[in-house]
């Protein structure tokens, strides 16, 4: 299973490197429904990819499912506005428990310049950061909990239109030689990468980026400590493919987290402590090991909130 | 460390100069002059006096300018603290003759229903640039409407806005927007929010704005308007557009009165709307006696936040609140704070060094929308 990832791609253009570096032989497929309505606009892609590329084109095959199945259709909405109100209460949770987890390190931080360590040795921060992953989990045992009423509603293996679509889909993957996943909206990538049911076969080179990477990983972490005012806690969005393990996708690391504040980034490289929280910035390549692991010199958080190179006995 | 002398005083210095001298001093300077945080307003003519008026706390007004010896130029220096943003006019008087008008040498003006000022911006005042038109973003449509309502016994004329590329696929949050005419008129919201929605800082969001027809009347808790608002303008445009059917995916917003407007409106009908957003809400309130200082129109708005202080409700979950610390309702504004916090709802409270007015409503409109209604940025990784 070879696959690559890189940084963001507007600046520094390494897909084209990239994709030679696996010597692929044949058509590349391309999913970049992250784009939305601009998925066609994909004359630049072509150029850096060589030209012989096959667009899956889930963004508009996914609104070809809406206006065709109703039934569909109706249950998405609905999948929608739950899903909306589940984020809307998370948020809320989410918020709070970070507040806790901020005050308490704040403490902890203040007693350890006073030379004291009482704080620390209660364990407070630990525990107040596993408050905040029992909302995470939460979080996604209730969206959980969402897709399979909406399957249940709306079963996607009866939808003849969603049949034919996943069908094309499969066909075309399987006469490429490669996959490539750009960036774009993660949102309209899951929703599109779940209503085809794509899998991406271990034995596909795939290549991606910004929200492509994300969408391999298992788990999809969205974050911008610039964003607007009311949006900037990291936060569990959904399930990726899973293809990419142990790892939390960080695109655009440098320009969307306080990377400065030592004491932020390290209850989230805390929060999810089981996974490497990666930073993919501009020029970032990693090509993971053929067991999945990712290759020394991989930029992660680490648990002190600093950014350190992987060794190669850790990665 | 010395101070360089104001432009003015070195003027001073070289008195008497010829006119000349002062035709190229008023070229170079125009006016105001910000000189670090002072600034020096210059006029130059014959009169008896001359003031500058505005409506700053803190600051005298009207605000007498003296004349320098022997000429026809007239000053008057004042600080001004970085980020300040403050309108104003000048005055003269000929004998007993009065006359107030915008500053002749200042070219820079804001608009309002009730005319024109001058502004003075101070060193490190920068209009956001989100305010002017962007040609890559995508406009959203205005569309008119008009509803025929039984709370207010009329035809009340509303303008639609929906997002660029508004599909009934998805759902949206709803903004309602008191004075709304004077919005788009005096804060270019249209184009704001167009900017706003195309750089991801707010979500697509649809917007009624509504103009009122007797303000003074209908927006100090006025039980009709606010039956119009909650009972006949959100059904209809819930069955007509495809909205978010949740009070966290609506919105009430107003400036001074219209502030006023949006809370008793939620106060009227809890539960409906999940936030308020208000500019320089005129929540003026007395803790004892009656004299609360803003005549007749504050009466029905005076007795009505005297009657919430005394029993807070929660109407909403989240109140975004802005005001200007150069405004006269800057205390009642920060008195609120913490009364609304009491009440249970989370409070988002924004100042800036400026006044009542439509530019610093504007200015503070990324503030309130991104936070009421964030934008997909965080979805978004090119």
């Amino acid at each position: 299973m070879r696959t690559i990832l890189l940084g963001p791609q507007r600046f520094m253009t390494t897909a084209g490197t990239a994709l030679r570096s696996l010597g692929v032989d044949g058509a590349v497929a391309t999913i970049n429904a992250g784009w939305e309505e601009r998925e066609d606009a994909v004359e630049e892609l072509d150029t850096v990819l060589g030209g012989d590329t096959r667009h899956l084109r889930l963004y508009h095959r996914m609104f070809d499912v809406i206006d065709k199945d109703e039934h569909f259709a109706s249950a998405a909405m609905t999948f929608r506005d739950s899903h909306d109100a589940l984020l809307s209460l998370y948020r809320l949770r989410l918020h709070n428990a970070l507040d806790g987890v901020y005050a308490v390190q704040r403490r902890s931080r203040e007693a350890q310049e006073r030379g004291r360590d009482d704080h620390g040795a209660f364990g407070a921060l630990d525990d107040a950061v596993e408050t905040v992953r029992h909302v995470d989990a939460w979080y996604a045992a209730q969206l959980k909990v969402l897709y399979a009423e909406l399957d249940e509603r709306a079963p996607l293996d009866d939808s003849g239109v969603i049949g034919w679509h996943r069908g094309e889909i499969a066909a075309m993957l399987a006469d490429c030689a490669a996959l490539v996943m750009p960036g774009g909206h993660v949102g309209s990538l899951l929703r599109a990468l779940r209503l085809f049911a794509v899998r991406v076969p271990a034995q596909l080179p795939v290549v991606a980026w910004s929200a492509g990477a994300m969408a391999l990983t298992e788990r999809v972490v969205l974050f911008h400590d610039h964003g607007p005012e009311g949006a900037r806690e990291a936060e569990v969005f959904d399930r990726g493919l899973g293809r990419v393990e142990g790892v939390v996708a960080l695109p655009h690391a440098r320009r969307r987290l306080r990377l400065d504040d030592r004491d932020r980034c390290a209850v989230l490289a805390r929060r999810f402590g089981e996974q490497h929280c990666v930073l993919l910035d501009d020029g970032t390549a990693l090509e993971l090991a053929p067991d999945g692991s990712l290759p020394a010199g991989a930029r992660i958080l680490g648990l002190d909130g600093a950014i350190h190179e992987l060794e190669a006995a850790h990665a | 460390m010395t101070e360089r002398r104001l432009a003015v005083n070195r003027l001073r210095d070289r008195l008497p100069v010829p006119p000349a001298s002062i035709d190229r001093f008023l070229a170079r300077h125009g006016s105001p002059i910000i000189e670090g945080e002072r600034a020096t307003f210059v006029f130059r003519g014959e009169a008896d006096e001359v003031r500058v008026r505005h409506r700053v706390v803190g600051l005298a007004d009207p605000m007498p300018m003296r004349r320098l010896p022997g000429t026809d130029l007239w000053a008057v220096t004042i600080d001004l603290p970085t980020g300040s943003r403050v309108e104003y006019q000048l005055e003269t008087r000929r004998g007993e003759h009065y006359e107030t008008f915008n500053d002749p040498l200042n070219p820079r003006l804001a608009h309002s229903p009730m005319g024109s000022s001058s502004v003075c911006a101070a060193e490190g005042y920068e209009v956001p640039d989100w305010v002017h038109h962007d040609p890559e973003a995508r406009p959203g449509e205005l569309v008119e409407d008009v509803l025929r309502s039984k709370a207010l016994r009329r035809e009340q004329p509303v303008r639609l806005y929906l997002p660029a590329r508004y599909s009934p696929a998805l759902r949206y949050p709803l903004l309602v927007v008191h004075d709304g005419t004077d919005y788009l008129e005096y804060a270019a919201m249209k184009t704001v929010l167009d900017n706003l929605v195309h750089r991801l800082d707010v979500a697509p969001v649809v917007v009624a704005f509504v103009p009122p027809r007797d303000r003074l009347k209908e927006y100090p808790n006025h039980a009709p308007h606010a039956r119009f608002v909650a009972r006949e303008l959100l059904p209809t445009l819930a069955e007509r557009l495809s909205l978010v059917d949740h009070p966290e995916g609506r919105c009430l917003m107003g400036s001074s009165f219209g502030g006023v407007a949006s809370l008793s409106t939620a106060v009227r009908y809890p539960g409906v709307f999940g936030s308020l957003l208000l500019q320089s809400a005129s929540l003026v309130f007395t803790d004892i006696g009656k004299d609360h200082g803003g005549g007749p129109a504050f009466d029905p708005v005076v007795k009505f936040v005297n009657r919430y202080r005394a029993k807070p409700s929660r109407p909403v979950e989240r109140i975004f609140m802005s005001c200007g610390t150069y405004e006269p309702l800057i205390t009642p504004n920060r008195s609120m704070v913490p009364v609304f916090r009491a009440a249970g709802m989370t409070v988002k409270y924004v100042e800036a060094r400026d006044g009542h007015n439509w530019e610093d409503w504007r200015d503070r409109l990324r503030d309130g929308l991104s936070w009421i209604f964030p934008g997909p940025q965080k979805f978004v990784y090119e």
